[in-house]
């Protein structure tokens, strides 16, 4: 059954699914059972008794036990009840929590409950708002008496029967006793709260935009909904079929290839050195030395001849090797405190040969830099290459430093972190627990805590006498 | 002689309107306790009844209606408060509708005869003076015999589904047959209507007044503390009272 829209003019007028809807219209419905339900209590207001008001702790213990979750959780799921209307809050009505202590809650009837398949209609919040300004003026809020003159202007043309049918509805309740009248006044509060809420709150009952096709609808038989069908068929018929070994070895030779990607099925990456103390991740990630192209021509450069041009190849191998710095680094290093390289520079200083246990075919390669023809006039003098010191000792000053002294040798030479140095590094850290453990300390000292803790006697009776 | 004749007619479609929106009110008193503790066979059948009047009514004012705003030869006066009360009746039978339906819907899922639990909402008293005042009747008739429970559910089912599609085609017809510019009638009264009358202070206010009391205390707790309050003014007055006596006399 549709409530009619009697505008015709099939827009994006079609409200979504809310599934949540029905499954909360469910666990209302065990709630209400008198032995397996929550527990209910009346409410007393000045003249008269209420029933049926439950407290917010016992839903959430309800929730909690239904559905074998944790308090925190029942909490958020019984707000959800009551932000969707089918509890109400009888004490601060406006702000639709579930608040986990004595605060007094009732069920919303059945004809209040939000529907997906039916909005809620302008109409129905007028009559609503003119009952309540016939009633006594000036009880409407400054948001309600905006939306009263905006309806007012919207809905002229029905005016008069909003304010009779309000008339008429006041008089109806009337007939009522009070008590009930009480509780249809709280019901009908509350819906509107839900449903028309206050300026600067979030509702639940937000959904998005309209859709254009009604999902509760049936779809219609119609010649083109089975010509859909057909089209469907046929095309699944006429798919090509494929012998089974084809395409299971199409899929064996796709998990080979993406097997090492597959985060089941191959290792897991190692752990971050800086939470846990194992450094095989940055082993892992040495940069690898590549001489390439540009390693070779400076070979030759250097006056190897093209017998070396095996050797240049079998370089392009990755050769993990011990850390290089980049250029900046090795300045900065070098503007201070030598720190971990005062035998490097020193040895290029003096002219000596580089260390003895840097790969034999990479030696050939690695030449003083004095010996190294044109550099830089220095080397004409005859002294000491003081032109090295300044570029390997002390701090770059130029803007554009020369190409040789980006050459790779160059860099190889001037790096001299070794794996002990790397070693010594890690021994000056300071060591880190491993969050396992930082947890199994916290649960123990937290569990110490609970059994030594004093019982607070106070606290009982205030609890008892809470509960009369 | 045709003016009065008019005029009559008015003062009957007048009051078919007015007793039409006051039983389409109580109706919707009625359903708002189905699916509630106080939901029952006497319930189901008030609604059936209000439900009876409010279709018998709507029938008739169709009619008379339908006729005479297609009746060309209407003067301009009369066409206006036509059309006034075209737009009240069809307001009033999309709010039937809406209500119709939506009691359909919670009978299929609150069936009395498997007796699921019934909603506690809070309610204590019965409904029989609202559905009184909607069949305009001093006072309903007694309970239901318990014989027609059996099948009464399953009957009224089918018969709502009926009426519902009955409801429907009406307000088509009224669309279709009779052209009224809905925006163009111009209500006659004020914004807010008349006061009603302040007796019933109202119920929400009770409320207001509990909330700001509940807020702090116990429950329960508040009760004892008026009852001393008074019993201490009173002590007071019959003192004051007392020595202004024996000052006089003595």
């Amino acid at each position: 059954m549709t409530i009619r829209n009697t505008l015709r003019d099939h827009g994006q007028r079609y409200r979504p699914r809310m599934a949540c809807l029905k499954k909360a219209e469910k666990v209302l419905l065990e709630m209400q059972d008198p032995k397996s339900g929550v527990k209910s209590q009346p409410q007393r207001l000045v003249i008269t008794t209420i029933p049926h008001a439950i407290t917010g702790e016992d839903i959430v213990a309800w929730l909690a036990d239904r559905f074998q979750i944790d308090t925190r959780e029942a909490r958020s799921l019984g707000s959800m009840l009551v932000a969707l209307g089918f509890v109400y809050p009888l004490q601060d009505h406006k702000r639709l929590l579930l608040k986990p202590d004595a605060s007094l809650y009732r069920f919303q009837t059945p004809y209040f409950w939000p529907a997906q398949q039916w909005p809620v209609e302008d109409t129905d919040y007028a009559i609503y708002l003119a009952k309540r300004n016939i009633r006594k003026k000036g009880i409407l809020e400054v948001h309600e008496q905006e939306q009263y003159n905006h309806l007012h202007k919207w809905m002229n043309h029905k005016w008069d029967f909003i304010v009779m049918q309000a008339k008429e509805q006041y008089r109806a309740a009337k007939e009522r006793k009070k008590p009930d009248r009480v509780v249809f006044d709280c019901q009908e509060r509350a819906y509107w709260v839900v449903h028309r809420p206050p300026p600067g709150t979030v509702s639940a009952m937000d959904y998005g935009l309209d859709r254009r096709i009604d999902p509760n609808a049936d779809e219609a038989k119609t010649p083109d909904y089975y010509e859909r069908i057909m089209i469907f068929t046929q095309q699944s018929i006429m798919r090509p079929r494929v012998k089974s070994s084809v395409s299971i070895g199409a899929l064996v030779k796709y998990s080979a290839t993406y097997n090492s990607h597959d985060p089941f099925l191959s290792k897991c990456l190692p752990s971050n050195p800086w939470h846990t103390d194992d450094v095989t991740y940055w082993t892992l990630n040495l940069p690898k030395r590549k001489l390439g192209v540009l390693g070779r021509l400076r070979g030759f450069e250097m006056g190897h001849g093209s017998d070396h041009a095996g050797e240049g190849r079998a370089d392009l191998q990755d050769v993990p090797g011990p850390r290089r710095p980049s250029l900046d680094q090795h300045r900065r290093e070098n503007d201070g405190d030598h720190g971990e390289r005062p035998e490097a520079s020193a040895q290029i200083r003096d002219g000596r040969r580089p260390d003895p246990h840097l790969h034999a075919h990479e030696e050939r390669l690695v030449r003083p830099l004095h010996e190294i023809a044109g550099f830089q006039g220095h080397v004409e003098k005859g002294h000491r290459p003081r032109g090295a010191q300044v570029h390997v000792g002390a701090p770059r000053r130029r803007s554009s430093p020369s190409p040789r002294s980006r050459s790779f040798s160059f860099q190889r030479r001037s790096c001299a972190s070794s794996e002990a140095q790397l070693e010594q590094n890690a021994k000056n850290r300071r060591p880190s627990l491993s969050p396992i453990v930082l947890r199994q300390q916290e649960l123990e000292e937290r569990a110490k805590m609970a059994a030594n803790a004093p019982v607070d006697i106070t606290q009982v009776m205030s609890k008892l006498s809470r509960r009369k | 002689m045709h003016e009065l004749f008019l005029v009559c007619l008015t003062h009957t479609r007048l009051h078919s309107r007015y007793v039409l929106q006051m039983v389409v009110a109580c109706y919707r008193h009625l359903a708002s306790c189905v699916g509630g503790c106080t939901d029952g066979l006497q319930l189901r059948d008030e609604l059936r009844q209000t439900r009876e009047r409010a279709r018998n009514l709507a029938a008739t004012t169709c009619e008379r209606l339908t006729s005479h705003l297609r009746d060309k030869k209407l003067p301009v006066e009369e066409r206006k408060e036509m059309e006034l009360l075209w737009v009240a009746f069809s307001s009033s039978l999309e709010l039937l509708h809406i209500d119709m339906c939506k009691v359909y819907n919670m009978g299929g899922i609150f069936t009395l005869a498997e007796c699921p639990s019934l909603v506690q909402t809070g309610l204590q008293g019965g409904n029989s003076e609202v559905a009184a005042r909607a069949l305009s009747l001093p006072d309903l008739n007694g309970p239901l015999n318990s014989d027609l429970i059996d099948g009464l559910e399953n009957r009224e089912h089918k018969t709502m589904e009926q009426e519902i599609s009955q409801i429907d085609r009406m307000i088509d017809d009224m669309e279709t047959k009779v052209n009224v510019l809905r925006w163009m009638v111009e209500p006659r009264g004020p914004l807010d209507g008349d006061p009603l009358g302040s007796a019933d202070t109202a119920s929400l206010g009770l409320l207001s007044v509990d909330e700001e009391r509940l807020a702090g205390r116990r429950p329960g707790g508040e009760r004892n503390h008026v009852v001393a309050l008074l019993l201490m003014c009173a002590v007071i007055l019959v003192a004051s009272t007392l020595s202004v006596c024996i000052f006089f006399f003595s």
